[in-house]
């Protein structure tokens, strides 16, 4: 799995390198560097090349949409990670609240409905079975 | 179990007014429900003392509760579980919440040239315009010719102006740090004077002055070097 990943980063930053030498190339250009050019310019059409196919290896995986407005916004993409995590262990820590709160009040209700009650809950007791107390 | 209340109270209240005691708020055999109520399935035998017709399923006919359902399976996976330790995430969990994750993209991509920090709607290179509008895909890569490469003949000579700051990269903190070291190292100008401690009177000095140039090549030099040293 990762080795896919390794390949794919690999390319990239060779095309990426290779784009910035153009670049420098380009910023001053001499008659001498005509043919540097031309040989980086094919050198950027064999990274694409190489890019295409990496992209095969690549169909199963998915990133989601909200890390990509992180990329947008010039923010570390880990920032998104960080949050996803943090909300889900809120929303943990409010679902387990809830249950419990929930839980008490059922072992509360069926003990004062007991007080009230004791034949129909002895009934629904026996159907149910006996829960036990929170 | 409010429906079990409700049918409760209201069989009290369709039979007229009664004492407290025959109203079902004391603990005892609740009073039968009046004929008007829903009809009884045939499937289900009139028992006596039975509270009447209920929409029961076959296991529980014989029980005097009205539409108790079953509960509903339960999920060994819920809230109440650390869904992070079920998941295994503790360690992703400590390594980006237990430290401080830096703030700006150039930081998880150090090595990528160019202002990257930069919102990428500015100049055009958002991934989400890319979404939005995707380029030609399909064609396949074919090398470029020599007739095709007569179109990349450029002229000599440097940029224009407007196109010059495409590679530039932000500055590096580092470089400051390495400067700070290196100024006490200066040997001080025979014009300086007491009255040009002042930092602003100091800067405009140093930019105008001549000298000062000329010290920069030197230093340049002897870093230079000290490299060339360091390595033999």
């Amino acid at each position: 799995m990762a080795e896919k990943f390794d390949n794919l980063e690999e390319h990239l930053e060779k095309f990426i390198e290779n784009i910035r030498q153009m670049g420098i190339i380009v910023s001053d250009f001499q008659p001498s560097s005509q043919t540097g050019l031309n040989q980086k310019l094919n050198f950027m059409i064999t990274g694409l090349q190489d890019v295409e196919k990496c992209r095969q290896q690549l169909n199963d995986i998915h990133v989601p949409l909200e890390a990509f407005e992180y990329i947008d916004q010039g923010r570390n993409p880990q920032l998104y990670t960080k949050e996803c995590l943090e909300r889900a262990l809120a929303k943990n820590e409010q679902v387990k609240g809830k249950i419990d709160t929930m839980t008490k009040f059922k072992s509360l209700l069926i003990t004062e409905l007991g007080k009230v009650f004791p034949e129909e809950m002895a009934k629904y007791k026996a159907i149910h079975g006996d829960d036990p107390p929170s | 179990m409010t429906e079990i209340f409700s049918t409760l109270f209201g069989q009290s209240e369709a039979q007229g007014p009664q004492g407290p005691g025959t109203l079902g708020f004391a603990p005892g055999k609740p009073p039968p429900l009046p004929q008007t109520q829903a009809p009884a399935p045939p499937q289900i035998p009139a028992q006596p003392g039975d509270e009447g017709p209920a929409a029961r399923k076959p296991g529980v006919m014989n029980e005097p509760f009205y539409l108790l359902r079953e509960l509903p399976a339960g999920n060994d996976l819920t809230g109440n579980t650390n869904l992070i330790t079920h998941y295994n995430l503790e360690h992703a969990y400590n390594k980006f919440c237990g430290k401080k994750v830096k703030e700006k993209l150039s930081n998880f991509l150090p090595e990528l040239p160019g202002m990257i920090d930069c919102p990428g709607v500015q100049d055009g290179s958002s991934l989400r315009s890319l979404i939005e509008k995707p380029p030609v895909c399909g064609n396949s890569f074919s090398p470029l010719t020599g007739a095709l490469l007569t179109g990349f003949r450029l002229h000599t000579g440097p940029l224009p102006e407007q196109y010059r700051l495409m590679h530039i990269q932000p500055p590096k903190k580092k470089s400051k740090h390495k400067h700070r070291h290196h100024r006490p190292q200066d040997p001080i100008p025979p014009a300086e004077t007491p009255s040009d401690t002042d930092p602003k009177k100091k800067k405009k000095k140093r930019d105008d002055d001549p000298e000062r140039k000329k010290k920069k090549k030197d230093k340049k030099k002897k870093k230079v070097g000290k490299v060339t040293k360091q390595k033999l």
